[in-house]
């Protein structure tokens, strides 16, 4: 069935509209190609002829991919796949390819036309759905921990309440057994003083101590879930006056510790004002709350710039954190130090937190014994450098 | 202390919550417990006595115990106890019950991989515990020398 000239003049004309279109030689030399491929790849037409393909090459795929390649088109096969090229400015583009022999009567491949659909945008969103899947099963993880580990905080307090509530009963039946001895008589106060004034005293008081404990913690659950809900405003963050303030507020407790505050300068970073100020605080305070009694307080705060990361250390003199209790300093309701300074296990989690929602991060450097030194890092106020091609 | 030959071990309670250490004292003295019942407030605490560090008192060289140990604690958990304690020859056969609070599998799960696997999940029913210890004449024969080599 032969088509007409015109026919094939209007399918050529749809395929370039539709395509990015090149035709080879046996030996892979470039004979032709449409607008499309020389609009992608940023090259003229003439700088195209005569060169190879290499010419686009990535370097991202091994040298098995196009071997593969070529054995298969040139024993006269169709070959698909998926190739990631670079234009002339440095670029990266991907294509969706499908290459066909043209054989001839030797049954030897005459030339290759090469037919290819832009598909970046599908690939950087199929990268993009990856990350968030990684961030989802991370975070799940997380939740998770949560869950473990509040199961296991309001149990303890909870089995207090059980076991002395079961004391008290224990309590009032030996009550009950006095009166019952002494029928119409008085109860010789023998009997009834060791549970009136050192039991029920005591189980009440650790009845007390378990509720108020598990109040603490849903309030403190409550706080975190909320603090994932709150709006950020990202802007650019004053970080000298913004550790300034956060050493003037703490001001008297750092006096009373005596404490010598030094600050370096400290490039800008972008994040939200209150939370980023919180933390702040919270590294402070931490500081304050964990100084070694031996030693008077020291803490320096600097900066600098990393990858496009403003990187900001805040360093103590204090009791330090062993590098073994390091990974646990961040967990929800962790404290390291239950006997010492009160606090609720809650600032460094919710620092984390803080500081993954604007595209940070929070760790800590300690050798155990002489003070500990918390990295956060933020977005850099300052735009990024342009790549290099 | 127990004395020197007897059979019946000490007790040690290991757990950082003071009123859970006052239940099981007393649950055990309910259930007709007579040994003597020791509480150690953290994991560091019961290592210093097994291992005659620091100033408490020290476990004797022929004393037996039974150790009750709490999986959570603030710096060195059960799990870091554990591990010490079956890292030592002398007190690898040493008798330890461990008393998780959540069922916490992946807890559980590295105990057992260091070497013990009983447990009571808290709360403990101790009456029921002490009951089914004598049936088994668990207080007669877990009894262990703990710096005993030999055995």
């Amino acid at each position: 069935m032969p088509a007409t000239l015109k026919e094939l003049r209007d399918i050529k004309a749809a395929l370039d509209v539709h395509s990015i279109v090149a035709i080879t030689d046996p030996s892979g030399r470039i004979t032709d190609v449409n607008d499309k491929f020389c609009s992608i790849s940023k090259y003229s037409r003439a700088e195209l002829i005569g060169q190879d393909h290499r010419i686009i090459n990535s370097g991202f795929h091994p040298k098995a991919f196009f071997r593969d390649m070529w054995d298969t088109i040139g024993s006269g096969r169709t070959w698909r796949g998926e190739i990631r090229n670079r234009a002339k400015d440095g670029s990266l583009y991907w294509v969706d390819t499908t290459i066909f022999p043209c054989v001839g009567r030797a049954g030897r491949p005459t030339q290759y036309v090469a037919i290819r659909t832009e598909i970046t945008e599908r690939k950087a969103d199929a990268a993009q759905l990856k990350r968030y899947a990684a961030d989802l099963a991370e975070k799940n993880e997380e939740l998770e921990a949560i869950v473990n580990t509040l199961s296991h905080d309001l149990r303890s307090p909870l089995i207090n309440v059980q076991g002395f509530g079961d004391q008290l009963a224990r309590a009032c039946e030996q009550i009950r057994a006095a009166f019952t001895a002494a029928g119409t008589g008085a109860v010789p106060a023998s009997a009834v003083r060791r549970p009136l004034e050192v039991e029920i005293p005591r189980a009440l008081n650790f009845i007390n101590a378990g509720v108020n404990k598990m109040d603490t913690l849903l309030a403190g659950l409550l706080r975190f879930s909320r603090l994932g809900r709150e709006a950020l405003t990202i802007e650019r963050l004053d970080m000298d006056a913004l550790v300034a303030e956060a050493f003037s507020a703490m001001k008297f407790q750092l006096d009373a510790a005596g404490a010598h505050v030094r600050v370096g300068p400290l490039p800008d970073g972008r994040g939200d004002r209150v939370q980023t100020s919180q933390v702040l605080s919270n590294l402070i305070d931490n500081a304050i709350k964990y100084r070694h009694p031996g030693r008077a307080l020291s803490i320096a705060v600097e900066g600098r710039v990393e990858n496009g990361q403003a990187v900001y250390s805040v360093a103590d003199n204090g009791i330090g954190i062993a590098p073994e209790h390091q990974p646990k300093a961040f967990e929800i309701f962790h404290r390291l130090n239950p006997g010492g300074p009160a606090g609720e296990g809650l600032g460094l989690t919710i620092a984390r937190r803080v500081l993954e929602r604007q595209k940070g991060r929070i760790w800590v450097e300690s050798s155990g014994h002489d003070g500990s030194t918390f990295y956060l890092s933020i977005p850099s106020a300052e735009p990024q450098p342009a790549a290099a091609p | 202390m127990n004395h020197a030959g007897a059979l019946e071990p000490d007790i040690l309670i290991v757990d950082d919550d003071e009123g859970h250490a006052i239940l099981a004292r007393e649950n055990l003295e309910a259930a007709a417990v007579n040994n003597t019942i020791r509480h150690f407030r953290d994991g560091q605490a019961v290592l210093d006595f097994f291992f005659s560090s620091g100033p408490g008192p020290h476990a004797a060289k022929a004393g037996a115990y039974l150790v009750l140990l709490d999986l959570r604690m603030p710096g060195v958990d059960g799990v870091e106890v554990l591990r010490r304690l079956k890292a030592d020859p002398g007190l690898r056969n040493l008798a330890v019950i461990v008393l998780t609070t959540a069922d916490d599998f992946r807890e559980v799960e590295r105990c057992h991989a260091l070497g013990c696997d009983v447990y009571l999940r808290k709360p403990v029913d101790y009456a029921g515990f002490a009951g089914a210890a004598r049936r088994l004449g668990l207080f007669m024969t877990l009894l262990l020398a703990p710096h005993d080599t030999r055995s």
